[in-house]
């Protein structure tokens, strides 16, 4: 079985990277067959994946989520989850080359950390920290999703604006679809991630007899999760719109983004679990 | 594979004569039934279509005798509308066989009209081929000329990009505005003027489920029964601010000689608009909206040129497809082989089988006469017996022969005179 795990997790970011391929097909309107056959892809890439994830942690026999290649390999499956759900109810393909290229960036990143080694962390053995982990992936999910909204709203405002008529503004969702996806996405973000980093200092009291760790990732991600939140309230308050929020929720991500990278990789943290 | 289908066209089009021939050419659906039934009788023909729209008038017509034929339909026709244009190779185009069959399917497609991939053909084709059929003229080729034409039709359709995209201006501002906003049925229009050009254009968006169109024009009587057509509120033209305030499109074609809408003027009505986006449509020349309007947020400005470069896309993008399009075309026409190939060898089999049987049966009453009863089964078996194994021996030679059109045609031919099936 370890043998079948570790296939997977090679041949994973090759498939993730296959689906980009398509969707850039799709995208730069080469096929229009390719359409209709999207979602049944989808749907296998996420079985495939499933089946990595639920191999892997049989064998480790350790809780999901505990390494940087479990962490980034669950969210891209996350994300591939979520995009399936939307172009299966909203039936649009547009966004799919973005979003799976994310996913894709994201399986790499994971693969590249790939380490087979039983997690020892105390931390880790507590059966509620999957919990944790899992409303904190759900939650930067929706806030990577979000950015990514706001990134096609970008992109397809410049195109209107600049009159670039051409595939990548015909293939592109509506600018309204697209602010209206990013707001409900942070929205969802800003309450998954809330709830899952609400829990970890639960969690933290508990074991370290402390419910605000001095830690760096800790401190960091609170602060980020703040800062989305007052930026929706006032947003909220006065009414910010179109480019501006597309501009705030890819300013946060990104930030989100470095330092949750610069923190795992050089920070020292006791939710460096590797 | 047999190349031969006794199919013929002629015709003229937009591609080989000018409007006002097309014009004297063209039949009233009325003109088409006369002609229907007078040219099916006068040239004993199998089967026949005519097809005429504003852009082509085509007969396509079948019978083994069909090479013979176009000389006289043309002189018809000629006759029939009172024209020479007809007779007249440079304007008036004939194709045999399968260049019949595949001109056909290339109109059915939309590949051979004035704009690429347009759909009205499709429907004007069906409405052809149904008047023909309900006058009972069509034969089974033409009936399978026209299932297969709609399955390339299909084909093209589905698997091409050829009818994608706006190809007139005013259905552009409708795409782009579906770029804007994901659903038009809850947007408000504002038709500054109340001209015809503002007027078409609000119909297109009216047709995409738009409800309210509102107006505002110079002359507030017009305004008001413009107005009223689309359950929208007249304004007078000091009151565009207010009006533009609640509309998130708005469609300008005046005759004014200066600009009737400014960046001044528009910036605050944004500002109170919390810079949701607003689409503005100028189809005015000289044009009705200042182009520094463009650098407000949320403000997406269009005039007649940039409309025209959207089309200008859309038509080059439709020229690509052409050859998919044709590729697919092509493997229907493989399919439509294949049937006519089966269809006619089958056809030659039957009357085979027809005169060996009418033979046999014939002998064998003259034979019950001077038989028993009891033993007229066993020679009825005995000579079925007999012509099937006739029957495989002629069968095997017809279907070596199919791989050369030319042969098949001869082997035919030799054995409707050797066994005079031309009178079964």
């Amino acid at each position: 079985m370890k043998t079948v795990s570790l296939i997977l997790s090679y041949v994973l970011p090759v498939l993730y990277l296959g689906v980009v391929w398509m969707y850039y097909q799709i995208f730069t309107g080469r096929h229009k067959k390719l359409p209709a056959r999207t979602s049944l892809v989808l749907a296998i890439l996420a079985l495939i994946h499933l089946s990595e994830l639920v191999t892997r942690h049989l064998v480790l026999k350790t809780m999901p989520l505990s390494t940087i290649h479990d962490a980034f390999s669950f969210l891209a499956f996350s994300i591939l989850l979520v995009y399936l759900i939307i172009e299966l109810s909203l039936n649009n393909r547009a966004s799919g080359f973005f979003i799976m290229g994310f996913a894709f960036i994201l399986e790499v990143i994971s693969t590249i950390n790939l380490s087979w080694e039983k997690e020892t962390n105390e931390l880790l053995s507590n059966p509620t920290f999957a919990v944790h982990a899992s409303m904190s992936i759900i939650g930067y999910t929706a806030l990577s999703l979000s950015a990514l909204y706001a990134l096609m709203y970008i992109l397809q405002n410049y195109n209107l604006k600049k009159k670039r008529i051409g595939s990548l503004q015909a293939q592109m969702p509506p600018l309204t679809y697209l602010e209206n996806m990013s707001i409900r996405a942070v929205i969802i973000g800003i309450i998954f991630l809330g709830l899952g980093i609400m829990h970890g200092h639960f969690q933290a009291n508990k074991i370290l007899g402390s419910y605000i760790p001095l830690d760096i990732k800790v401190i960091v991600t609170d602060l980020i999760w703040a800062a989305y939140f007052i930026g929706y309230v006032l947003s909220r308050i006065y009414r910010w719109r179109g480019k501006w929020m597309a501009y705030l929720s890819l300013s946060g991500f990104s930030i989100l983004f470095i330092v949750g990278v610069v923190v795992m990789y050089f920070a020292d943290s006791f939710h460096r679990f590797f | 594979m047999i190349d031969y289908i006794p199919i013929g066209l002629i015709g003229i089009s937009h591609k080989t004569a000018p409007v006002e021939i097309r014009d004297r050419v063209a039949l009233s659906t009325e003109a088409i039934h006369v002609a229907l039934q007078e040219c099916k009788q006068r040239f004993e023909l199998d089967g026949l279509l005519i097809l005429s729209t504003c852009n082509r008038t085509e007969v396509y017509f079948s019978s083994e005798a069909y090479t013979n034929l176009f000389k006289p339909l043309r002189h018809w026709f000629d006759d029939y509308k009172k024209v020479d244009f007809f007779s007249n190779e440079q304007l008036c185009y004939h194709k045999k066989g399968y260049d019949a069959v595949a001109h056909f399917f290339e109109v059915i497609s939309g590949l051979d009209s004035q704009i690429i991939g347009e759909p009205q053909i499709t429907g004007q084709v069906k409405e052809a081929y149904n008047d023909a059929f309900e006058r009972k003229v069509t034969d089974t080729i033409i009936n399978k000329m026209f299932s297969f034409g709609l399955q390339s039709e299909k084909a093209v359709r589905h698997d091409t990009f050829l009818s994608d995209g706006a190809v007139s201006v005013s259905f552009a501002g409708v795409e782009l505005a579906r770029k804007i906003f994901t659903d038009l049925q809850n947007k408000q229009i504002l038709l500054i003027g109340a001209g015809e050009t503002a007027e078409l254009a609000a119909l297109h968006f009216k047709e995409k489920g738009v409800q309210k169109i509102h107006v505002v024009n110079r002359t507030f009587e017009k305004a008001r029964e413009l107005a009223a057509q689309f359950n929208g509120r007249a304004y007078a033209f000091d009151q565009l601010p207010e009006a533009l305030a609640q509309c998130d499109i708005v469609i300008s074609a005046t005759a004014s000689q200066s600009h009737v809408l400014d960046a001044q003027t528009l910036e605050p009505i944004c500002r109170k608009r919390r810079y949701q986006p607003i689409f503005l449509i100028d189809l005015a020349v000289p044009r009705d909206i200042d182009p520094r309007v463009e650098s407000l947020d949320g403000v997406y400005l269009y005039n007649l040129d940039d409309l025209n470069e959207v089309v200008k896309h859309n038509m080059q993008r439709r020229q690509l497809e052409i050859p998919q399009a044709k590729k697919l075309i092509g493997e229907t026409i493989g399919q439509f082989k294949k049937w006519m190939a089966g269809h006619s060898m089958g056809a030659v089999i039957n009357r085979l089988r027809h005169h060996f049987d009418e033979i046999r049966l014939k002998e064998l009453e003259r034979l019950k006469k001077r038989l028993p009863n009891n033993g007229i089964a066993e020679i009825d078996y005995l000579t079925q017996s007999i012509v099937n194994k006739l029957m495989h021996q002629h069968i095997r030679l017809l279907q070596k022969s199919a791989a050369n059109p030319e042969d098949y045609q001869e082997q035919v031919e030799f054995l409707t005179k050797l066994y005079e099936l031309d009178g079964d």
